[in-house]
């Protein structure tokens, strides 16, 4: 018996590695507490399943919502009759849409603003206009302006989006080392080989901080104009349920909110940063 | 002149005829002209200027290893950084191969004070960028990528990032990468300033070894005297601000005899030292006194 638990961990071990396993045990202890406690909760019954649901339920609200899809194509249509995944997806869909355009958008006006002291006067001024009014803040505008609806809700990511990566980027070009930009030059560079190959990386760990910055902030400035200006999405899904005091259904889109938010995080922009900045030895890693 | 005797030649305030002493020694057509280069720097706020470089005139001739030492501030990273094209001038004309120097470009390699490779880039890709920009075919990028890596010792380094190199060993990486593309001259600003003593000396030989096997036309700003009587056929001594040509040491040592076993030793290498340090001396305390 213990020989098998013995070989059991050795095996975890080797197919995860120490480090990493130290590393998922300690990021899931939390997480542990917090489910444990729910649990209690329901067990003894601190406080009423109109406040807390029971675990159980809010499993089964995924399975309650998506009881009348019409089978795949009704999925993949966003039909209003698959609740679970036309709100999931939609939201998604919102996020990626917006990052698209919003990213490489703000990374392109950020960096020619980084170089161009004549365009930063230009734009600068605009960008602290804007981000003196908060993402949200321009719901209530913005729902005046595209109604209720997929626009709106965009808007409001991309608005967000794109000044936090535009500021971002602009102050990464502007922290590049002077020397960098001076030896292409010398070697016989081009203004575009400069911007490929100093700026852009030169400014990446700035660029990095931007995308997290900016899909954290743009992540919960969509939800809240989902809320309020949107009829769709994980946002539209909490705010609907709430108001009709279906707590297991507001449980389930916090859940899903930030699990879709932490993958995103996992997935994308740590990797980013590994193959990126870390490799160049331009943040400092813990051990 | 007094003891060091016929190696040192000295001149005060015009140097014209020593350039044309080293120009009738060298019959070839000179590889870098400087003609009554002047520079001053406006100050945006005082509306003052100072006063950088006054009137420098030079030449160096192909394969020629030129230094220039002087006080601190006295214009040297001014003359260079003009020379890279780095820095536009007004007064004077300075040009590379008959071409008058307009901006940067290919015929200036210019190795930093600082460590300039790309952090972002392995040693090899930072020694092939040149190259790269250039668009040569990789193959041939490639093998010549090796040659240089090989030449300055990082072999077996060529697939690491420059943080995981020391300093020194950044430096060659530096020196290789402004070798791989061949420019016309090389122009160094203080380039071993950063590295401990040891590597310093190191790399001073592998400079000497360097210039020997490839011939390369290179001016080496330096702080250091003993750097620049090593390593340089002919030291320009630069007066304190603003900055003249003051004096020219030649050092006429065969580059396979320039080692530090020998040199301390050496009779010319001795004499050039001095001279150089009693002119440098002489300017340093003018600088204080200002
Ligand atoms: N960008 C600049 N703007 C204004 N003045 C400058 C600028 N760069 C240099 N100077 C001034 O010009 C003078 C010469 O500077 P330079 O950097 O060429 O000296 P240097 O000989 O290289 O000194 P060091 O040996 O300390 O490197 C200095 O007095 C400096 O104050
Ligand atoms: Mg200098």
């Amino acid at each position: 018996m213990t020989t098998a638990v013995g070989n059991l961990s050795i095996a975890v071990q080797r197919r995860f590695g120490r480090q990493r396993l130290r590393k998922i045990i300690l990021g899931s202890i939390p997480f542990a507490v917090m489910i444990a406690i729910w649990h209690a909760n329901t067990v003894f019954d601190w406080l009423p399943p109109v406040f807390i649901p029971p675990i159980g339920d809010v499993w089964e609200a995924i399975f309650f919502l998506q009881e009348d899809c019409a089978g795949f194509v009704a999925l993949v249509m966003l039909d209003n009759s698959c609740l679970i995944t036309t709100h999931v997806f939609s939201s998604i869909g919102r996020v990626i849409l917006a990052a698209i355009v919003g990213l490489p958008l703000g990374i392109a006006f950020g960096i020619l603003c980084g170089m161009s002291r004549t365009l930063s006067k230009f734009l600068e001024p605009v960008g602290v206009f804007a981000n003196s009014i908060s993402g949200i803040a321009w719901i209530p505008l913005a729902i005046v302006w595209f109604g209720v609806g997929w626009v709106t809700t965009l808007f409001i990511m991309l608005n967000t989006i794109f000044w936090l990566m535009f500021f971002n980027s602009m102050l990464g070009v502007r922290s590049v080392a002077k020397v960098y930009e001076e030896s292409v030059l010398t070697m016989g560079g081009s203004r575009w080989d400069v911007i490929k190959q100093v700026y852009l990386p030169g400014a990446m760990p700035s660029i990095i901080t931007g995308m997290r910055m900016s899909m954290g902030f743009g992540w919960r400035a969509l939800i809240a104009a989902e809320m309020i200006g949107g009829d769709s999405g994980l946002g539209f899904m909490i705010f609907t349920s709430a108001a009709e005091f279906k707590i297991e259904e507001v449980f389930l889109g916090v859940i899903f909110i930030s699990i879709i938010f932490m993958a995103t995080d996992k997935y994308l922009l740590a990797p980013l940063e590994k193959w990126t900045v870390e490799r160049w030895g331009l943040v400092w890693r813990p051990t | 002149m007094d003891d060091g005797g016929r190696e040192v030649a000295r001149a005060r305030h015009c140097c014209n005829e020593i350039i044309i002493t080293g120009a009738a020694m060298n019959s070839m057509t000179p590889k870098l002209v400087v003609e009554g280069l002047t520079h001053y720097y406006p100050d945006e706020y005082t509306g003052e200027s100072v006063h950088a470089l006054e009137d420098i005139n030079l030449e160096l001739y192909e394969g020629e290893l030129v230094s220039v030492v002087g006080p601190s501030g006295c214009g040297k990273s001014t003359l260079l950084n003009i020379l890279a094209g780095l820095l536009p001038y007004k007064i004077g004309t300075a040009s590379v191969d008959g071409n008058v120097i307009h901006g940067p470009g290919p015929d200036r390699g210019v190795v930093f004070q600082e460590h300039a490779i790309l952090p972002w880039r392995t040693v090899a890709k930072n020694i092939g960028h040149g190259l790269e920009i250039r668009r040569v075919p990789q193959a041939e990028r490639e093998k010549r990528v090796q040659e240089f890596i090989d030449l300055v010792g990082l072999t077996g380094f060529e697939d690491k990032f420059p943080h995981e190199l020391s300093g020194g060993m950044k430096q060659r990486c530096q020196v290789a990468r402004t070798l791989c593309s061949d420019p016309v001259v090389m122009l160094m600003d203080e380039p071993f300033a950063a590295v401990d003593a040891q590597t310093r000396i190191t790399l001073q030989e592998e400079l000497n070894r360097i210039a020997m096997a490839t011939h390369k036309t290179i001016l080496f700003i330096t702080h250091s005297v003993e750097e620049a009587a090593f390593l340089a056929d002919r030291c320009l001594v630069f007066s304190a601000r603003p900055g003249r040509l003051k004096e020219i040491v030649k050092i006429d040592i065969p580059r396979e005899q320039r080692n530090w076993t020998n040199m301390n030793d050496n009779a010319i290498f001795i004499s050039a030292r001095d001279r150089i340090l009693a002119s440098v001396r002489e300017e340093v305390s003018i600088a204080v006194e200002e």
